[in-house]
């Protein structure tokens, strides 16, 4: 028995050892103050695009006066998001941002959610569902955004393929449909669209395989944010960078250093800091009993914005002030 | 032996077959035995094989290792969090490969000294591990940028040269199998580890200290989880903290029973687990490579391997049943 209280010692030094210091400080402030008005901000997996959105909660909540709570559900499933939603109900929150993982199977839970506090989807939409409002990219104007930006890339036209965690999620289906729609009437065609269920080793094995299978493809596209660097590392190993253009959406380190290096034609980000600083201000105006900024859609579209070489220097700037890597 | 014969001849039909079926829907191209494709599949068996050695391990002695996927996370991701925070290569590499053999040790003492289920043991650590990962992350991605390039080529390399046949992880992976074959196959101390899976009472009756022996077991499971947790990470470089080596362990107990390892303990064997490894890999590349859709890449492996151990239950029936005459 010595034996085990000794290991659990030296696990729980280790561990203590390796964390690094400057905790981002929006939550942990459970009940400190009970005054405060308390929102939640809650996402659907983890990633370093949801760090941005923390940052953008945390200024608004530092400019409101309020508290938010950000969860993060480890596994990414629907199943995880209720409970998480459930909880938060129960601990007292007055309003709850979500990106729901799974829109259509999901509304029931939205809609019990909502009938007892504020509901505003983010990132991903429930259109279906009680939600006030919906605050995020059109992920089909995205999907146009990125479409021209493959034209740009393949003005000869040629083959592409798509790459994606998984199509059951409605950004993906969007940004899907909008490449398509741009693409339309050209002389480029959309091969196939192959998902990873968000392995990233699979991911690369995707990329690598479709580079065997189709040495004559023009343009990789990958439509999740792990899927850029990816594709990057795939096309890197198998030595075809420059031979094929790649072109991907959001911000992850990688994708903006390839961006960088002229190995990526572009990336289409969003902006995940304005996700997190207007959800959490609507939020707060709504449990104010102002409705105003809702718009009778009910949707409020944070545009996205194009990165390429000419401009990833200073979005890259701001982004690191943004997460406090800078 | 006769096991992972007949293996081999499952892995050579099944190429045959992909090979065919490629050369007469393609109009006479074969991509599967293409160099590039070559390059690719050995590399993800020579990394997932290396949980799979360790997982045949524990499954030699009766037990199961769960936490091996939140094992590779921690282990990876840990390495990440040092490296950016300045610590040596030097230092950090023993460093947490000793960590993985503690957290080994440490299951083989609840599993022998508190007489734990090794399910359980394991399975709390897949939920542990994990969260510890995410934390020393704070549930941001890691990894090595564009520095450590002598390191990630463990990971992602050619031997002799980048544009060999031979990628790295799989020399790696050779290499301890080629180790853990002698270990268990020819040292008096692995053949003490079927005796304990086949009959752990017989075994400590028979004067085998089997708690050490089990401890070792898990300890050895876990390092080699953390080697090939090294390696991953340096190969994927995008070490995300929530799905950084999800399903892993899976893979690694589908390798080691496909490769015939029994998990009621005391039978298997490396080549046959060498093997296994590499037809789950060759199954999850088919998928892209005869552009089956992606959605039912699980079908494909979970209808494989059910009717891999089906075949081989049987033909190891037939061959009790008719004596040496069958074989």
């Amino acid at each position: 028995m010595r034996v085990l209280v000794g290991m659990g010692c030296v696990f729980a030094a280790l561990l203590a050892g390796c964390t690094p210091s400057g905790q981002p400080g929006s939550e942990g402030a459970d009940g400190a103050d009970s005054g405060k008005l308390r929102l939640a901000f809650v996402t659907n997996n983890a990633s370093d695009f949801w760090k941005i959105a923390e940052a953008g909660t945390t200024k608004a909540a530092e400019e409101l006066g309020c508290d938010v709570l950000f969860r993060i559900p480890s596994r990414g499933t629907a199943e995880e998001q209720q409970s998480i939603v459930q909880d938060l109900i129960v601990s007292g929150v007055k309003g709850i941002a979500i990106s729901p993982k799974d829109p259509q199977n999901q509304i029931e839970m939205l809609n019990e959610a909502a009938a007892q506090v504020h509901l505003v989807t983010q990132d991903s939409d429930a259109p279906e569902s009680d939600r006030a409002c919906y605050i995020g990219t059109n992920n089909f104007d995205a999907g146009v955004a990125a479409g021209e930006l493959i034209k740009e890339a393949l003005p000869e036209g040629g083959r592409i393929m798509l790459f994606v965690g998984s199509l059951d999620a409605q950004n993906a289906q969007d940004r899907k449909r909008g490449i398509e729609q741009a693409l339309a009437g050209s002389n480029i065609t959309i091969v196939d669209t192959r998902t990873d269920e968000t392995d990233r080793s699979k991911a690369i094995a995707n990329v690598q395989d479709t580079l065997v299978t189709h040495p004559d493809v023009g343009c990789l596209v990958g439509l999740w944010s792990y899927n850029g660097p990816a594709i990057l590392n795939a096309v890197r190993d198998s030595g075809k960078l420059g031979q094929v253009k790649i072109v991907c959406f959001d911000e992850e380190e990688e994708t903006l250093q390839g961006v960088q290096d002229g190995h990526i034609f572009g990336t289409i980000v969003q902006q995940p800091f304005k996700f997190g600083y207007e959800s959490v201000k609507l939020l707060y105006e709504m449990a104010q009993g102002d409705f105003s900024r809702v718009p009778p859609e009910k949707t409020i579209y944070i545009d996205t914005v194009k990165v390429t070489q000419e401009n990833v220097d200073a979005f890259w700037q701001r982004l690191k002030e943004l997460t406090g890597k800078a | 032996m006769r096991k992972a014969l007949g293996l081999i001849y499952l892995l050579a039909a099944l190429v045959t077959v992909a090979c065919l079926w490629e050369y007469f829907n393609k109009g006479g191209v074969v991509n599967f035995v293409s160099p590039a494709n070559l390059r690719n599949v050995l590399t993800w068996v020579g990394l997932f094989g290396i949980l799979s050695l360790g997982q045949a391990i524990v499954i030699i002695t009766g037990g199961i290792d769960l936490s091996v996927g939140s094992v590779v996370a921690l282990i990876g991701i840990t390495t990440a969090v040092l490296f950016s925070q300045g610590y040596p290569p030097a230092l950090v590499l023993p460093g947490v490969l000793l960590l993985a053999a503690a957290i080994g040790a440490f299951h083989g003492a609840l599993v022998t000294k508190a007489r734990m289920q090794p399910f359980i043991v394991t399975l709390c650590g897949l939920f542990f591990y994990r969260g510890v990962a995410r934390y020393i992350a704070q549930d941001t991605t890691q990894g090595f940028g564009t520095e450590y390039t002598a390191l990630k080529w463990f990971g992602r390399g050619y031997i002799p040269t980048e544009s060999s046949l031979l990628p790295a992880p799989f020399a790696v992976f050779l290499a301890l199998a080629a180790a853990v074959g002698v270990y268990l196959h020819l040292t008096p101390q692995g053949r003490r580890l079927f005796a304990l899976g086949a009959n752990e009472e017989a075994a400590r009756f028979s004067g085998i200290r089997t708690d050490r022996l089990k401890i070792l077991a898990y300890a050895l499971c876990t390092t080699l989880a953390a080697f090939g947790g090294l390696l991953f990470a340096f190969k994927v470089n995008s070490l995300g903290p929530g799905d950084f080596g999800n399903f892993y362990e899976l893979y690694a107990v589908a390798g080691a029973v496909l490769g015939g390892c029994s998990l009621r303990g005391g039978s298997g064997n490396v080549l046959g687990v060498v093997i296994g490894a590499s037809l789950i890999m060759v199954l999850r590349n088919l998928v892209n490579i005869l552009e089956i859709p992606s959605e039912l890449e699980y079908v494909v492996i979970g209808g494989a391997i059910l009717i891999g151990v089906f075949a081989d239950q049987w033909m190891s029936r037939r061959r009790e049943m008719g004596g040496a005459g069958a074989a």
